[in-house]
């Protein structure tokens, strides 16, 4: 299993539209590939589904943790730290 | 029938058309093992249609270059979303769930989860899961898709709630109005209707069974009321009004730029009210007097984490440098109550509005009120900066006001941090036991703002968050009158300055009475600026004056109202 952290910095988190952009790209790998909040590791949620990723309420500045299993599990992560990174598109 | 709530002023005047979406009644079903491939085969189906169906409506709002087609886009990506479509699998296949049984169950567990995530951009998602969720059971019971794109006559839409499919799709033209029986202010129809410019009463209970399709209804959204059938003469009454309200709006738009000066001569401060120091704020600076409420609580409300003193400092450096020299009345941390911070677990409270809140908080916590002052303090030489304090009861509480500023000064002393020594301290007028000491607190203060919302709730006794005592929140009581003259004189008489920055500094009924007590500034709202300007210019203070007279004498607060509207439309015709 591959694991990053990353912070979230675009002014509107993980919600509509920058939501929407991450779980198109994470859809695009074969890896199953969730994601929590840091300060709350219980909820681990499938990070393929824009429906538990709002669940999450990510706003900006809340540092996040993707985990990622499977054949492209590390390109995955990479890929989707990056993504948030760069302020998805905000 | 039971008021709504006027959300969206106007007048609209119709056919009523009862909208009925579609209510689905879902029993719970389960199937056979021979039938679950097939059920799952219909489910796929149903998706399919309503992935055509929503595709349709996107390809429309683009060729209307509407926006909102990417509401529509957003209900694709819930409708194809894999944790809903594994989960739906799941029932139909594991559980042997019936089609529409696994769809409602599916989309209701996942509604129920974005329910417990507090934050208001996750609320929109949920209408729009439940106008996924109502397309799919729609289609799978084979009924046919209604909606308001295409109209043929004037129309007031009656509807029990609207949803984004409803209002994306309206026909602006033909829509004269709407009225539906659930939804308040802040509601998905109330935000769409102010947004189309159509007029709305909201929250109008039973509305769907006391009209009927084809009824004409005249809405009047300016003075909330609804008139079923009415005779010719009415409606040419209405049509009138109508017209005279749309001119209207025009006419007092061009009333931004005036100075406020009545005929008499008497210069009135017209001031904002703001949030956050954003563009759009900043750039009415010329048409104001200053900022009369800085509501600093948003900077802390608007954040995952408690805002730092550089953060605080920029934002506050950005209000005065933006009001050039004018006054910049900053209200420190105003929570508790109905206000709380996603990032600090507060005590919960039996009355928090009668709890540690505002300032009672702030003392609780002392580390937050400093690093607030002293962002305060540093920002105060880039203007002319005045620290106003909520929810002050007593002397007592200015006392200790007064130790915590001095520390913080004398710690920017310490560090040799510059800071403007004409920073105005003062408390807002909120909880009546402080106008009871006026004249002690005119002594100790430079100034003091009214903020009457919560002045009518604690002198009133009466939740204004409680829809069963809202009939006794009387704004405009001989009580409030009597108590808002009470801590005018006593600063008037002290030579310092007072303001309203409540509902009611912007409330074209309150706003005469309080000037006409000797109220010189009024602050509020962006969209009360042209309004109120309108009135100062168009009558003298000696009108205000004698109007405010006859108000502390009369009885009810229905006497008052009835007293300022003849009274300024007296004036208005001489």
């Amino acid at each position: 299993m591959t694991k990053k952290q990353v912070l979230v910095t675009n002014p509107s988190g993980l919600h509509a539209r920058p939501g929407a952009e991450f779980v198109k790209v994470a859809n695009t790998f074969k890896s199953t590939i969730k994601i929590m909040k840091t300060d709350n590791p219980a909820k681990l949620v499938n990070a393929k589904s824009i429906i538990f990723l709002l669940s999450l309420g990510i706003k900006r500045d809340t540092l996040v943790e993707l985990q990622a299993e499977g054949e492209d599990e590390v390109n995955a992560v990479e890929t989707l730290c990056a993504l948030i990174e760069s302020g998805l598109g905000e | 029938m039971e008021k709504g709530h006027a959300v969206s002023k106007g007048i609209g005047i119709g056919k009523v058309l009862i909208y009925q979406q579609f209510i689905p009644q879902v029993e719970p079903t389960i199937i056979e093992d021979t039938m679950v491939e097939q059920t799952y085969q219909d489910y796929l189906d149903i998706q399919a249609k309503a992935n055509q169906e929503i595709e349709q409506i996107v390809q429309l709002l683009i060729s209307k270059q509407d926006e909102k087609h990417k509401i529509f886009e957003a209900h694709h990506e819930i409708i194809n979303d894999v944790a809903m479509a594994e989960t739906i699998e799941n029932f139909i296949k594991t559980e042997h769930y019936g089609h529409i049984y696994a769809i409602d169950e599916a989309y209701k567990m996942f509604i129920e989860m974005l329910e417990t995530v507090d934050d208001d951009l996750i609320r929109e998602r949920i209408a729009d899961l439940k106008d996924v969720k109502n397309r799919l059971l729609r289609i799978a019971y084979h009924v046919p898709e209604k909606n308001l794109s295409r109209l043929f006559e004037k129309t007031i839409v009656v509807a029990l709630d609207l949803y984004p499919s409803d209002t994306a799709t309206l026909d602006r033209n033909m829509v004269e109005a709407i009225v539906t029986e659930v939804g308040g202010p802040t509601s998905h129809t109330a935000i769409i209707a102010k947004s189309y410019q159509i007029p709305a009463i909201l929250g109008v209970k039973d509305a769907m069974k006391t009209y009927n399709d084809g009824d004409t209804l005249i809405v009047d959204a300016l003075s909330n009321e609804l008139i079923l059938n009415p005779t010719d003469a009415v409606i040419q009454n209405y049509i009138e009004r109508k017209k005279r309200h749309l001119e209207q709006q025009n006419i007092l738009k061009t009333y931004l730029d005036k100075t406020p000066i009545t005929k008499d001569g008497i210069k009135v401060d017209v001031t904002l009210n703001i949030g956050s120091a954003s563009k759009e704020e900043i750039a009415l600076e010329p048409y104001v007097d200053g900022i009369g409420l800085f509501r600093s609580e948003f900077l802390y409300m608007e954040n995952t984490h408690l805002p730092t003193e550089d953060e605080q400092y920029e934002v506050y450096k950005r209000a005065l440098e933006g009001f050039k020299g004018k006054p910049v009345i900053l209200r420190t941390l105003d929570i508790g109550g109905d206000k709380t911070l996603s990032y600090m677990a507060l005590p919960k409270e039996e009355n928090p509005f009668l709890g540690l809140r505002a300032v009672r908080l702030c003392f609780a916590h002392l580390d937050i009120f400093k690093t607030q002052l002293k962002a305060a303090y540093r920002a105060s030489v880039h203007g002319n900066l005045w620290l106003m304090f909520p929810m002050v009861g007593s002397m007592d509480d200015i006392h200790k006001i007064k130790s915590v500023i001095e520390e913080v000064k004398s710690d920017l002393d310490s560090q040799q941090i510059p800071y403007s020594k004409d920073v105005k301290i003062g408390v807002m007028i909120e909880i009546p036991s402080i106008i009871l000491v006026i004249d002690h607190v005119a002594k100790a203060v430079d100034f003091a703002s009214i903020g009457t919302n919560d002045l009518c709730q604690y002198l009133s006794a009466v939740d204004r968050m409680n829809p069963l005592v809202s009939s006794y929140y009387q704004s405009y009581s001989p009580s409030m009158i009597r108590i808002l003259k009470m801590a005018i004189d006593g600063f008037n008489a002290a030579g310092k300055p007072i303001s309203v920055c409540g509902e009611l500094g912007g409330d074209l009924i309150a706003a005469p009475i309080l000037m006409g007590l000797g109220m010189k500034k009024l602050s509020m709202s962006k969209s009360s600026l042209a309004p109120i300007k309108h009135l100062i210019v168009h009558h003298t203070m000696d009108t205000f004056k004698s109007l405010a007279q006859k108000a502390v004498t009369l009885e009810t607060e229905k006497e008052v109202i009835e007293l300022v509207q003849k009274t300024l439309q007296e004036a208005s015709h001489d």
